[in-house]
């Protein structure tokens, strides 16, 4: 497995004008994305709760959120994903503002897995899967070859073709979340944002997503962005991280710069031991700390 | 298809084919709707003061004279003979259809033709237009308890209809019209106080809450107003749903909107699929949602409307037949909206057997009671009957 090497510092490379040695753009087909000075919140709340973070996210790497509950990841997912408009500010995908995108075209290019996953009681996998393919259908369009070859794909890429003819409803959580990884996978995407996929699932079939999103990263040279509840799971899988708390970007980097135990004190409040091992730093948490942590 | 495409696309040929959506359940449902509309209906065009055997009734409905006449169809469906020759001078678009005379027939079959049947096809698109719009609003409001008047179309139509009856009985022959728009602007209204930065579908049954429990209060306030007991007969009538006295006016008055509505929520079945995998979901596959949510509510209101002009405020079918059909057909729109288009009918047309002769049965008097009567009769049972034996009612 060949990750591609960046620079610890590849987000200035990209929310700054110069996109030129470190961007990726000839090199691949892939997406660059970026989010800068944004500003999220929630209609009705006083303060945002995002205010004035910049990203950038590379393709064929893994770009993990992490932080506590309540840090504002999610909510910063969903800004970059148009779901949340953000209150100032501006996300560029492939050099293009995504505001200045209509939805469908938007979807074309960025998939986004929420963690609402509702399924009516009796579809079946191969249904729900095709609907990943709404943003490429026309109001009257039935599914052309294309839309068929990307619906195979998917099924094939997310390994549920034994479940297909399955309904979603009679699955297991850890296989259901693989059919609606599936969906997204159908949408064809360049940038594919995740809201915790693991979340809840038992670990064979965190295993499954995160294989999943590790084959997407190397073979189609995808940018992912994924929030990830599991510290552990980040460290390991993420090519880079950033650390929320309290609505800001406190740390970002390659896992082994981002996870240490300073941060674990300041970020989770916890006191633990990090030790470098060949699969990222390993975290073994020891106790919580109590009263301000950043006095640590 | 290509030999060269990988063996991804073999099953396509099978899984793409146009009827693939046809499947056993939905045709069971298809032809059981139809032998039941068609039982019921010959048992409608049966009976009545000028009595006449099964076979006669059967034969005066499929007389040959009849159906293969083009006049007949005009008469009825265009109100008049349609003139050709008028159709490219405008000055002449008033006279456009000519007064006809019915063709001679057969005295069962003009009084089938003329008085009993065009009952049966009020009946028939009363059925469809309701069981359509009960499957979208309950997509809408993610509620399978969600009914065609949740949002207020039936308040507002109700209030509109005693306002006309009681206070303005000038306007009297607007009725179907003034009922119609009233159920519009009731649900435009709920679009209105539903609306905060958008809507949700909790809000929007809200919101319809709201205004049909104000709308009831005046509407009930006025029957205190009425002159006498026949403008409340006929007020209840309206209100409860009636198909007493429909004739080939009413078929060509709802006729239009029908096809119109039922074209469009076909068309529509895959956004309503969509809309069902919640809103986050809908919305982040690039859809948008309160555009279609809107768009998919208005044809559900149209298709109400259309049904609210010819028979007034049905309860219940636009509840109970969508979930009847999908405890067959399962929850795809395509075929649940299919399903409803067949199965409306087969219930209003059953029901109304039994509002129009179902007295005459029972108690040998001649009366006739709102077909809504019967629908509340039947649905209040069915759905003590799905709650008994469903653990899960409620969601889609």
């Amino acid at each position: 497995m060949s990750k591609p090497q960046h620079s610890p510092a590849v987000e200035s490379a990209l929310t700054s004008e110069t996109q030129s040695d470190d961007a990726p753009a000839e090199r691949t087909d892939g997406a660059s994305f970026a989010g800068e000075d944004l500003r999220i919140g929630y209609h009705g709340a006083e303060e945002p709760v995002i205010d004035g973070e910049s990203l950038a996210a590379a393709p064929g790497q893994v770009t993990a959120l992490v932080g506590p509950n309540g840090s504002g990841k999610s909510t910063l997912l969903k800004g970059l994903a148009d779901q949340l408009e953000p209150e100032a500010g501006t996300v560029h995908l492939d050099g293009r503002d995504i505001q200045s995108v209509g939805p469908k075209e938007l979807a074309k290019q960025l998939g986004l897995l929420t963690q609402e996953n509702v399924a009516p009681e009796s579809i079946t996998v191969e249904k729900l899967v095709e609907h990943g393919r709404y943003p490429h259908r026309g109001f009257f369009d039935g599914l052309r070859e294309d839309d068929i070859a990307a619906i195979e794909r998917a099924i094939d890429l997310a390994g549920i073709e034994h479940l297909r003819e399955r309904e979603v409803s009679s699955l297991s959580g850890g296989q259901k979340q693989l059919v609606w990884i599936a969906m997204i996978l159908a949408q064809e995407t360049d940038v594919l944002l995740l809201d915790e996929p693991t979340t809840f699932l038992d670990l064979h079939h965190q295993l499954e997503v995160m294989e999943i999103i590790e084959t997407l990263r190397d073979e189609s040279d995808m940018t992912i962005v994924v929030v990830l509840h599991d510290l552990q799971q980040a460290a390991r899988h993420a090519d880079y991280m950033l650390a929320l708390s309290d609505g800001s970007i406190l740390s970002r980097g390659r896992p082994e710069e981002v996870v240490t135990e300073e941060l674990l004190a300041e970020v989770f409040g916890i006191e633990a031991s990090v030790t470098p091992t060949e699969h990222g730093p390993q975290i073994t948490p020891l106790q919580p700390l109590h009263g301000d942590a950043s006095d640590e | 298809m290509a030999s060269d495409t990988s063996p991804a696309t073999e099953s396509s040929v099978e899984r793409g084919s146009r009827f693939a959506w046809l499947d056993r359940s939905l045709f069971t449902v298809i032809v059981g709707s139809l032998a039941i509309t068609a039982a019921a209906g010959l048992v409608q065009v049966r009976y009545g003061s000028y009595s006449m055997t099964f076979s006669e009734a059967f034969w005066a409905v499929f007389n040959p004279n009849v159906i293969f006449d083009l006049r007949v169809w005009a008469h009825f469906l265009l109100g008049g003979l349609f003139d050709p020759g008028a159709l490219l001078d405008p000055s002449q678009w008033d006279s456009i259809l000519v007064d006809s005379r019915l063709p001679e027939m057969s005295t069962e079959s003009l009084i089938i033709w003329n008085i009993r049947l065009p009952r049966v096809f009020v009946a028939v698109l009363v059925g469809m237009n309701l069981a359509v719009s009960g499957a979208i609003l309950q997509a809408v409001t993610r509620n399978e308890l969600a009914s065609p008047f949740i949002l207020g179309v039936s308040s507002g139509a109700g209030l509109m209809i005693l306002l006309t009856l009681v206070l303005f009985s000038g306007l009297a022959v607007f009725l179907p019209l003034i009922a119609a728009v009233g159920g519009a602007v009731a649900f435009l209204l709920v679009y209105a106080i539903a609306w905060k930065n958008g809507t949700s579908p909790v809000r929007l049954v809200l919101a319809g809450v709201i205004v049909s429990t104000v709308f009831q209060s005046l509407q009930t306030g006025l029957f205190f107003f009425a002159q006498d007991i026949g403008v409340v007969q006929s007020a209840i009538a309206w209100t409860t749903g009636s198909l007493t006295g429909t004739d080939w006016e009413q078929v060509r008055m709802a006729l239009p909107w029908s096809l119109l509505a039922m074209g469009l929520a076909l068309v529509s079945s895959r956004q309503l699929n969509v809309l069902l995998l919640g809103e986050q979901t809908a919305s982040s596959l690039g859809m948008s949602v309160e555009k279609v949510r809107f768009a998919l509510s208005g044809v559900a209101v149209l298709a109400a409307a259309a049904s609210i002009a010819v028979a007034g405020i049905v309860g219940f079918v636009g509840l109970i037949v969508p979930h009847m059909v999908r405890n067959i057909v399962g929850s795809d729109y395509k075929q649940l909206v299919i399903g409803c288009v067949f199965a409306g009918p087969a219930l209003l047309v059953v029901a109304d057997v039994g509002a129009r002769l179902g007295l005459q049965a029972i108690l040998g008097s001649a009366g006739q009671m709102p077909v809504g009567i019967v629908t509340g009769l039947v649905g209040g049972p069915y759905f003590l009957y799905l709650m008994r034996r469903q653990d899960q009612i409620g969601e889609i």
